[in-house]
């Protein structure tokens, strides 16, 4: 800037101080609590250093909510939804751009409605198809050919009910439309004249224009799958697929018991971990990601 | 995608299929329970004494971490289909289980398996609980436990108290000595409706619903803010205010029994089930000791309720797997594993026979364990009768919900106790008539 | 719309069935199939008994429970507060930075930071960090006794989620509004300083006019986010579970208490539908403007 704004400037310095206090004093008391013994975690007036307990409480986190299996299927599921999100999105986005049929609008305003309709919201619906998600194709194929098909397809402890559920929302879908938009007509239309098929268009020029848009998209569903917590909870009742943000509620001191936080502060603190470390070292990408797919 | 997924499920369909034809291995069943920690890793330890007893089934037990998300997570897998052959239930659920039709009776299952039950073996306080109005067992006592007033007798020494409190005016009267000795908690209170509401309610002969507490049709109506319990509330709440009772709740900080055990609170109200507990937390050295819950003078006092939670066998499994859920029942009902169970837990012998036989090994006389026969004698200190028998309402757990609800209103924000009481008996009747209607057609056997 | 577009039936229809499958699976479909649950009395586990239909009776019984009421109150007083706070901040955030001080690019590397935390986290870490007996808030609490009890005051619980609620999504906006801030061209800015007009000036005429429709698109993000998004639910989940006395019982918890604590299938499928029904007509109004905006740009 131009001018010289001395008190402005110290106003400013002391907001963003203010705030970035107010950001990080969280994480350095919840990293405080969890190198604490039991006493220390709960003394007043709170100490504001680390203790010396931290790879107890670590090790006691880790093993309270079988976090080793937890943060797998969480891995697991993260990546599944991310990489069958891009997929599908990229797919139907570019149907939807790159074609024009009466069936473009409706199959836009179908998949837009779908937009403000979190998992929260329409968790009592989809549970109640949970335990039989093939009916609809069983008694569309019954009343079409009058077979009665014995299949069930059930959701209940399976990385597909984990997935399928949250793939099938349509935010990527909206990125990759805003994007295709603004590739040059001329790609398309030179991909024409040599006549090679909208599918080589896609697959040689389109998917390589994309990589960074993919990119910035992976991070933010990857975070974002990370963190669902409603839907895990009640697709799993093996404990063999519960999930690591499910695994929030074991280590929640537990009933009578000692009111160790700082073994729930630890184990808190290793769930959280990927998808922070993922927002602070592709922050870059996820920003991109963000401001592309809300706009 | 999709066809990924189809792929790998028929697949595993197919695995199963495989699995489920060779017969040469054990048959597998598993059973779900809602207890964790401690108490998980000794139901943990009954399954692999279980296993190692015989080599035809092999048990597989699944903590799901709490009563009320076992339940979710069992009904959830039983629409699936994926449910286990063994479920424990807690007492607010058995009539949801009763109504459901995705059981099998206990006298059935055992009478189908070959097993020859003395069903007169179990306690008839426990028993009742889990039967049908004509005493039918229809699932097994598991973890049975009754609540108990717990005192803190080095505390009650420095205030120069001299014996438990039998009445509740006695606990006001103690509590003021304790207060004027310097504890700042004498009291410790929490809102679960188990106490002040289900055990409070019994020992004083007061009826919760009508209908013999539901036991004799689905049209029960609650009745507690009619009875002696709204002056049970309206006597705790002067209490409290006057800094005698002090509210302890795992929100505020610390549940009674933690409150306890570190000494910061010298008489409480909990399950035996946690007299185990206490043993091992309160400092070494500290007397305290266990007694029967008070009473309001005049009060001719009944039996308590039985609490904790019993086990259900689950409808539609292999026929293979309810031999083998038989056996464990069996195994698990005989005497020797009853009194490890008891002694490990804290929980009562739920068999006369297993209570015998405690008795006789002189367990009760050992210091560490003194006290906990003052729940059998709880349990059985009357004739179970209407008001005394059980709770058999429908949406029980919310019923409670609503009840601790108008509690923490009272305590918390001193609504006006009468008032409160009304909301919450207006509300759980609304949701009992949407029970019957839900079961319109079924009769409560 | 695009000039040049393929000609092809079937590659358009290949290509958009997966997502079509998906969400016919998973939104529509079971929206469809749940009236079976929300027009009759649908038992615990199930199959028991004959399934009567009940007309309407689960909605008027909604419509007709105190505690429903509560919960709409709750919620908007919680979404209300925490869109309002969250996007204040961030305004605030987003022009402080965009002044391009020495060091702006570290502070804004952290601001985001807080949003790759997942609602349950920020929960269970905020439970304890503001919990009245350990953590920060028992210094206060000594001095003034009963200061902050979220346990024991339904404010002070509704002050808790909503912290927690704001910690995380101040970042967020802020990446918006920032980047909304830097495409204002900065001749705009720089004539007006020439003009004499300080920077707080500045900001209220000209920054902040030009910044609306970012705004205003974040208002409904944001709306939408704590009415009925997952943080919401989780955060409330893992704090003060609803209590105390319902104070912060926000409608996506009930609705899961409801269903899956209270085994009311048939009331929280009731429930669902209403919310999803309210959501589908704002999101129909909601439509013509982003549409707008996208052709703008």
């Amino acid at each position: 800037m131009i001018e010289k704004t001395p008190f402005a400037n110290i106003v400013t310095y002391a907001i963003l101080f203010v705030a970035l206090t107010l950001v990080l004093v969280p994480f350095w008391i919840v990293i405080c609590a969890s190198t604490q013994s039991v006493a220390q975690v709960n003394a007043v007036p709170f100490s504001f250093v680390p203790g010396g307990e931290m790879l107890k409480n670590y090790a006691a986190a880790w093993q309270r909510a079988d976090l080793g299996l937890a943060l797998f299927n969480s891995f697991v599921m993260a990546g599944l939804v991310t990489s069958g999100k891009i997929a599908v999105s990229a797919l139907s986005a570019f149907a939807i751009v790159y074609f024009r049929s009466r069936w473009g609008m409706v199959f836009f305003w179908l998949v837009f409605m779908t937009l403000m309709l979190p998992l929260e919201v329409r968790v009592v619906p989809t549970y109640n198809i949970a335990a039989d998600a093939f009916q609809p194709f069983r008694l569309l194929i019954q009343t079409l050919t009058g077979i009665e098909v014995g299949i069930d397809w059930n959701l209940l402890n399976t990385y597909s009910g984990l997935t399928l559920p949250l793939v099938a929302t349509a935010t990527g879908t909206f990125l990759f439309r805003q994007f295709f938009m603004t590739v040059p007509d001329e790609l398309a239309e030179a991909a024409r004249m040599d006549g090679s098929g909208p599918w080589r268009f896609f697959v040689d020029i389109l998917l390589p224009l994309s990589r960074t848009n993919m990119l910035a998209l992976a991070t933010i569903l990857f975070a974002d799958t990370w963190n669902q917590y409603l839907w895990p909870r009640l697709m799993v009742t093996d404990p063999s697929y519960s999930t690591a943000m499910t695994a929030l509620r074991a280590l929640r001191p537990s009933e009578n018991g000692l009111p160790d936080w700082n073994v729930t502060n630890a184990g808190a603190l290793i769930i959280v971990l990927p998808p922070l470390i993922v927002v602070a070292v592709l922050q870059r990408w996820f920003v991109r990601g963000l401001i592309a797919t809300e706009k | 995608m999709l066809t990924k997924i189809f792929g790998a499920a028929s697949a595993l369909a197919l695995l199963a299929g495989l699995s489920g034809t060779a017969q040469a291995a054990p048959v597998k069943f598993e059973f779900w329970h809602g207890l964790s920690g401690d108490l998980g890793e000794r139901v943990q330890e009954a399954c692999t004494k279980f296993n190692a007893s015989q080599t035809d089934y092999e048990i597989n037990c699944v903590s799901q971490g709490a009563y009320d998300t076992n339940l979710q997570n069992t009904i959830a897998a039983y629409r699936a289909k994926k449910h286990p052959a063994i479920t424990q239930v807690y007492d607010a659920g058995t009539l949801d289980l009763m109504m459901s039709n995705a059981f099998v009776p206990a006298k059935k299952l055992m009478a189908d398996s070959g097993y020859k039950i003395d069903w007169d073996n179990y306690f008839p306080g426990i028993a009742n609980y889990f039967a049908t109005a004509k005493g039918e067992l229809q699932s097994f006592p598991f973890n049975s436990s009754t609540a108990v007033f717990y005192y803190n007798a080095d505390a009650f020494k420095k205030a120069g108290i001299t014996d438990a409190p039998k009445t509740w005016e006695q606990v006001a009267t103690d509590a003021r000595k304790l207060k004027d000795a310097g504890f700042e908690c004498p009291m410790a209170i929490n809102f679960d409706p188990w106490f002040s509401l289900d055990q409070f309610s019994a020992i004083h002969n007061q009826p919760i619903a009508t209908q013999a507490n539901g036991y004799k049709g689905l049209d029960a109506e609650v009745v507690f803010n009619k009875t002696k319990v709204v002056d049970e509330i309206k006597f705790w709440k002067k209490q409290a205010d006057e800094k005698l009772f002090v509210v302890k709740t795992k929100a505020l900080g610390m549940d009674p029994i933690p409150a306890f055990s570190s000494q910061t609170c010298q008489m409480a109200m909990s399950s035996i089930a946690d007299h185990g507990t206490v043993g091992k937390t309160i400092p070494a050295g500290v007397e305290w000791h266990v007694a029967m819950l008070p009473v309001f003078e005049g009060t001719e006092r009944q039996k308590s309720l039985v609490g904790g939670a019993s086990l259900w066998v689950m409808k539609d499994r292999p026929e293979a797997e309810y031999k083998g859920a038989a056996a464990f029942l069996n195994f698990i009902a005989q005497p020797d594993m009853v009194e490890w169970w008891s002694t490990v837990t804290g929980y009562i012998p739920v068999t006369k026979t297993g209570f015998q036989a405690m008795k006789a090994n002189g367990f009760y006389d050992k210091p560490q364990f003194k006290g906990r026969e003052l729940a059998i004698e709880s349990l059985s200190f009357t004739e179970p009768s209407d008001n005394t028998r059980g709770i058999r309402l429908g949406n029980y757990t919310q019923i409670r919900k609503e009840f601790s609800t108008a509690l923490e209103a009272i305590f918390m924000q001193n609504a006006d106790v009468q008032t409160s009481l009304d909301e919450a008996a207006a509300r759980s009747n609304t949701l009992l008539r949407r029970f019957e209607k839900t079961y319109a057609g079924q009769t409560l056997n | 719309m695009k000039r040049v577009v393929f000609k092809s039936r079937w590659v358009p229809a290949v290509a958009a069935l997966p997502q079509l499958l998906l969400i016919f699976l998973f939104f529509y479909w079971p929206a469809v199939s749940v009236m079976n649950w929300a027009f009759t009395l649908e038992p615990a586990f199930g199959g028991a008994g004959e399934r009567i239909f009940v007309g309407w009776e689960n909605f008027t019984s909604v419509f007709a429970d105190t505690q429903y009421w509560n919960s709409v109150r709750v919620s908007l007083i919680f979404a209300c507060s925490s869109t309002f706070i969250t996007l204040a901040l961030a305004l605030v955030l987003a022009l402080a930075v965009d002044r391009q001080l020495k060091g702006s690019k570290f502070f804004r590397f952290f601001y985001i930071w807080p949003y790759a935390l997942a609602g349950p986290a920020v929960g269970t870490a905020f439970l304890f960090i503001l919990s009245p007996e350990r953590g920060l808030m028992a210094i206060v609490n000594a001095a003034h006794p009963d200061f902050w009890n979220p346990a024991k005051y339904g404010s002070h619980a509704m002050i808790l989620i909503i912290t927690c609620f704001v910690w995380k999504w101040v970042g967020y906006c802020f990446i918006f509004l920032l980047a909304g801030l830097q495409s204002i061209p900065r001749s705009l800015t720089e004539a007006a300083a020439m003009d004499g007009s300080g920077p707080l000036r500045r900001a209220i005429d000209i920054q902040i006019p030009m910044l609306t429709p970012t705004l205003f698109l974040l208002l409904i993000l944001i709306a939408t986010e704590s009415f009925v998004g997952k943080d919401t639910y989780g955060i409330v989940d893992r704090t003060t579970y609803g209590g105390p006395n319902n104070a912060t019982n926000v409608m996506v918890f009930n609705i899961v208490a409801k269903a899956f604590e209270g085994l009311d299938y048939s009331g929280a499928a009731a429930q669902s539908l209403m919310v999803i029904a309210i959501i589908m007509v704002f999101t129909f109004v909601q439509f013509r403007f982003v549409e707008r905006r996208v052709h703008y740009r």
